[in-house]
């Protein structure tokens, strides 16, 4: 399969500006620039079938185009760096070692809504990564990609990395304006909806770095041969951050549909030490877990996995084999989602902190009979009843691990410890 | 404004295109219950307990955030509905404290409220509760409870939004968010106060109420704050004939929600002091108790005797106090000088919200009443300059709001004959020759005419104490002992009087003054 996102990588210098153009780096750009118009240049990305790839797999094109164009406001563009998602190390990869391929994928869906201002927002632990990127943008203003009139066609654009200061929250869209905007991490009420109301209340188009990435390709290939590749609703390739009991562990591309069984066992090398399969988290920690009977029938794209219970989501793959205990796997997920809910809503604010107390309980031998379907009652009231995702994202894994390992969860309290080897 | 047709619980609401789903429930009095919402600042979406099913719409939707849509089908009392409020009332109480004994809130709160109203089921929760700080003094008068806060942050909107002085926020993440105040922000504005109105829960209490009485207990009474001439719309509540608290009342045309903190705490220096119980007489070693006919007979052969006079009135006398003043003093003395109490100050714009410069609430109806006279200022040089022998004064005290006290001392000593009529022992009754004992605004019924001309209604909240009599009828002995004697009595026939003689005052009936108060036709400031 000929690499897309992952083309560049493999050289010492790749995140170098010099590395990049010798492979072509910024010919989209300048094409978009000099011979695109907007409306064009949307409908090209639209034609592609590109989804977002940070997790909620909207159509790309479609986002763009609900920006209104006859608005006064300025017009932003925002590059979703906060990767956050529990097991997704995909877009770091990127950051640090392909930053300009980021630049040059924000700077044309920054062409796209006729924005001349765009931010890059990354998340606060990625000091490396921004690193990476700040030097990435230098080069690009000092070589005249960025900045005032561009190629003499009168456009200008500013870039600005912005990095963020430690919350997973902010890795929501309107979570990441109200921090861009100086205030607390707190998802705004929708609508209205950041294409219209977005940075400081302007049309905003907030869009993941694996996303982006992916443009520059689509500009200088053509939106058919995108869409050749994939399935007939999940076009194109997705990068997947394989980690846990897996032979190899690493950040992998794969074009969309291809099996999950046969990208485990042959790509990723299997299970090793001879143990067996127990689950597998397909889309980042928000994401049920499946069973190995469930995983046969999966391919990875948006729609089957889906049908299989689960959601594509980051493409965070999480490897348990027959060694991992499900509670202690479902309790180090509620802590982290307790750690990480921002607080501004009822049912997430209290909620995330009271799963994560009964599984804490349930892990240290003093569960009672009625905590699994508490937690599942539980979750089933925060779920749909919040300001923003984050309260299904922490509702669902406690959800998923007791409804499909509930006998190991019912041992664990009734013998009150541990029942699966470590 | 485009009339928008929808359903909520099958009854058809014809409401108006912009307008939110709990606007349109308010307006037609369906209850949706709710903390952060709040009419007058921002929707939070927040609280997640205004939660609606909305046909076609698979998710709950927060009726705060939704806008009204042509044929849109609303239900407030669906199975799902009734069991998200039970869902959020029991997220919202597990960290709660179990403070309902000592708290103020008690009575009047939400979550005590909505959970005997939706929820009723035992709790579920016996991990530990999560611990924040309790009583902490935020500012003069709001001290705060971390515990009970539920994080609907309408205390912080109000300070952003309301006052501008953004003197609180939200720290912390997850179960651990509190509000706290900004590095060394103190909780001092002008309508601080406010926030305890507005907080659904006991987190932000009152400290002048703080323990001092069960809502339950109060007996509420509406009427018009007596601070300034802005008139806010309050409730004055009351226990055992004593004032606990004011509260405000909506009244969209004068304060909307909100009374500022001075004329909140007011009641505290008008209702107070030593009270007067009995008329006085001076006599060689100073002031005797004497009986009503001995004081007025006083007061009226001494009015008589001393010229030129003046008659200074309080901007705390109604209207109907006020005509009687004026018809009273003009019957005595046709060229006396009258005029109501008048001082202004500067204001701060954040007080400007609400207050208005000067503390006499109802300086434009007693000036329309005829107390006017060239001026309150002019007036009192007049009186320090000596240019009066004799002044009749009603619940004022010149000698404390004087520049110079001593001079205003001096001048009320050498004046040959001085009747203070007031509720409570004053500089100014240690100085006269009749002392009448009066009521004060809360003791009273009668008209305010607030400073943009609108027309309120005070009621009287307390009952006078014994030995006191009411201004107005105290005029009315007076004016019939100076031979002038109309048949009328209370307020609502006094009322009617002077609507015969003040031209602006014609045609209205004073029962449908109401608690909102009507605009009187002559309109823009006096």
């Amino acid at each position: 399969m000929e690499k897309i996102l992952l083309r560049n990588i493999g050289s010492a210098d790749s995140h170098t500006l010099a590395s990049y153009t010798s492979r072509g780096g910024y010919k989209s750009w300048q094409k978009v620039v000099r011979t695109m118009k907007p409306e064009q240049l949307i409908d090209e990305i639209k034609a592609s079938g590109l989804r977002g790839r940070g997790g909620a797999g909207f159509p790309t094109g479609m986002k763009w185009s609900f920006v209104p164009k006859d608005n006064p406001k300025p017009k932003y563009v925002v590059c979703n760096a906060d990767e956050s998602e529990p097991g997704t190390f995909k877009d770091r990869l990127l950051i640090e070692q392909d930053p300009h391929a980021i630049i040059e994928g924000t700077l044309i869906a920054a062409y796209a809504i006729q924005s001349h201002t765009a931010f890059i927002y990354i998340r606060g632990e990625m000091v490396f990564g921004a690193r990476r990127l700040e030097q990435a943008v230098a080069e690009a203003l000092d070589a005249g990609y960025i900045g005032k009139n561009l190629f003499g066609s009168g456009y200008d654009v500013d870039l600005i990395v912005h990095r963020g200061a430690g919350a997973y929250i902010c890795g929501e869209e309107t979570g990441l304006l109200s921090s861009l905007e100086g205030g607390r991490g707190w998802p705004k009420v929708k609508p209205p909806f950041p294409a219209t109301h977005g940075l400081f209340g302007c049309p905003t188009v907030v869009n993941n770095v694996e996303t982006l990435a992916a443009l520059p390709w689509i500009i200088e290939r053509g939106a058919a041969a995108y869409a050749a590749l994939g399935t007939e609703k999940s076009k194109g390739t997705k990068l997947f951050s394989v980690s846990g009991h897996i032979a190899k562990p690493g950040v992998y591309e794969v074009e969309m549909g291809y099996p999950f069984k046969k990208f485990l066992e042959e790509d990723c090398g299997g299970v090793p030490g001879g143990k067996k399969l127990k689950g597998v988290i397909p889309g980042g920690g928000s994401m049920p877990v499946l069973l190995p009977n469930e995983i046969d029938k999966v391919n990875l794209d948006y729609e089957s996995v889906q049908a299989a219970g689960s959601l594509l989501g980051s493409g965070g793959v999480i490897v348990m084999d027959e060694t991992t205990c499900m509670v202690r796997a479902a309790l180090n997920l509620a802590r982290f989602f307790a750690h990480e809910t921002c607080g501004q809503c009822s049912p997430c604010r209290e909620g995330c902190h009271w799963m994560e107390k009964i599984l804490h309980r349930i892990e240290y031998g003093e569960g009672e009979p009625g905590d699994l379907d508490l937690i599942l009652n539980i979750a089933g009231n925060i779920a749909g009843n919040t300001i923003c995702p984050f309260g299904d994202a922490a509702a669902w894994p406690p959800g998923a691990f007791i409804r499909k390992f509930r006998g190991e969860f019912e041992a664990h309290v009734a013998e009150k410890r541990c029942t699966v080897g470590h | 404004m485009d009339p928008v047709k929808i359903t909520i619980d099958g009854k058809e609401v014809v409401t108006t295109k912009g307008k939110t789903v709990i606007q349109a429930a308010d307006d037609v009095g369906i209850p949706i219950p709710r903390y952060c919402y709040h009419p007058k600042l921002s929707v939070a979406g927040n609280c997640r307990m205004c939660m609606v099913e909305i046909e076609k719409m698979p998710k709950l939707q927060i009726s705060c955030n939704t806008q009204v849509a042509e044929g849109m089908a609303v239900l407030t009392q669906s199975p799902k509905v009734l069991a998200v409020r039970k869902a959020v009332l029991e997220f919202l109480l597990i960290n709660h404290p179990v403070d309902c004994p000592i708290c103020d809130q008690a009575g009047e709160c939400f979550l005590q409220d909505y959970y005997m109203q939706h929820d009723r089921q035992a709790s579920r929760f016996d991990a530990g509760k999560v611990h924040d700080r309790k009583r902490t003094i935020f500012g003069p008068n709001v001290v705060f409870d971390g515990e009970r806060c539920i994080k609907c942050t309408r205390c912080v909107r109000f300070c952003q939004e309301i006052t501008g002085t953004d003197e609180l926020a939200v720290i912390n993440r997850g179960d651990h968010s509190t509000i706290a105040l900004f590095d060394d922000a103190v909780l001092d504005n002008p309508l601080s106060a406010n926030v305890v109105d507005i907080c659904p829960v006991g987190a932000l209490t009152d400290r002048d109420f703080r323990f001092k009485v069960r809502v339950w207990y109060l007996q509420k009474t509406p009427s018009i704050c007596p601070g300034c001439s802005t008139g806010c719309n309050i409730s004055v509540e009351a226990y055992q004939n004593r004032i606990a608290r004011f509260k405000p009342r909506i009244n969209e045309a004068v304060n909307s929600h909100w009374i500022c903190d001075e004329g909140r705490y007011c009641f505290h220096d008008l209702a107070g002091g030593e009270r007067l119980t009995t008329p006085m007489i001076r006599q060689e070693g100073g002031l005797v108790p004497a009986t009503w006919e001995q004081a007025l007979q006083a007061v009226d052969s001494g009015l008589k005797s001393a010229a030129p006079l003046a008659g200074i009135l309080s901007g705390r006398n109604t209207n109907e106090e006020a005509f009687l003043f004026a018809k009273l003093m003009k019957k005595i003395a046709p060229d006396c000088a009258l005029e109501v109490f008048y001082q202004e100050r500067a204001l701060t714009e954040v007080q400007k919200i609400l207050m208005s410069p000067d503390r006499s609430p109802n300086f434009r109806g007693a000036r329309a009443m005829g107390v006017r006279d060239g001026g309150f200022e002019p007036l009192v040089q007049k009186l320090l300059a000596g240019g009066f022998g004799g002044a009749f004064i009603v619940g004022e005290d010149l000698v404390r709001s004087a520049q110079d006290p001593e001079a205003m001392r001096a001048a009320l000593k050498k004046l040959s004959f001085l009747a203070v009529q007031d509720t409570r022992v004053t500089e100014s009754t240690q100085i006269a020759q009749v002392v009448l004992p009066s009521a004060h605004f809360g003791e009273k019924e009668g008209t305010y005419t607030n400073r943009k001309g609108r027309l309120q209604k005070l009621n009287a909240a307390l009952i006078a104490p014994e030995g006191a009599l009411q201004d107005s009828e105290i005029f009315l002995r007076l004016l019939e002992l100076a031979g002038e004697n109309n048949g009328y009595a209370t307020p609502a026939q006094i009322f009617a009087a002077l609507g015969r003689e003040v031209p602006d005052y014609a045609n209205i009936d004073y029962e449908a003054i109401g608690d909102q108060g009507i605009e009187l036709g002559g309109g823009g400031a006096s």
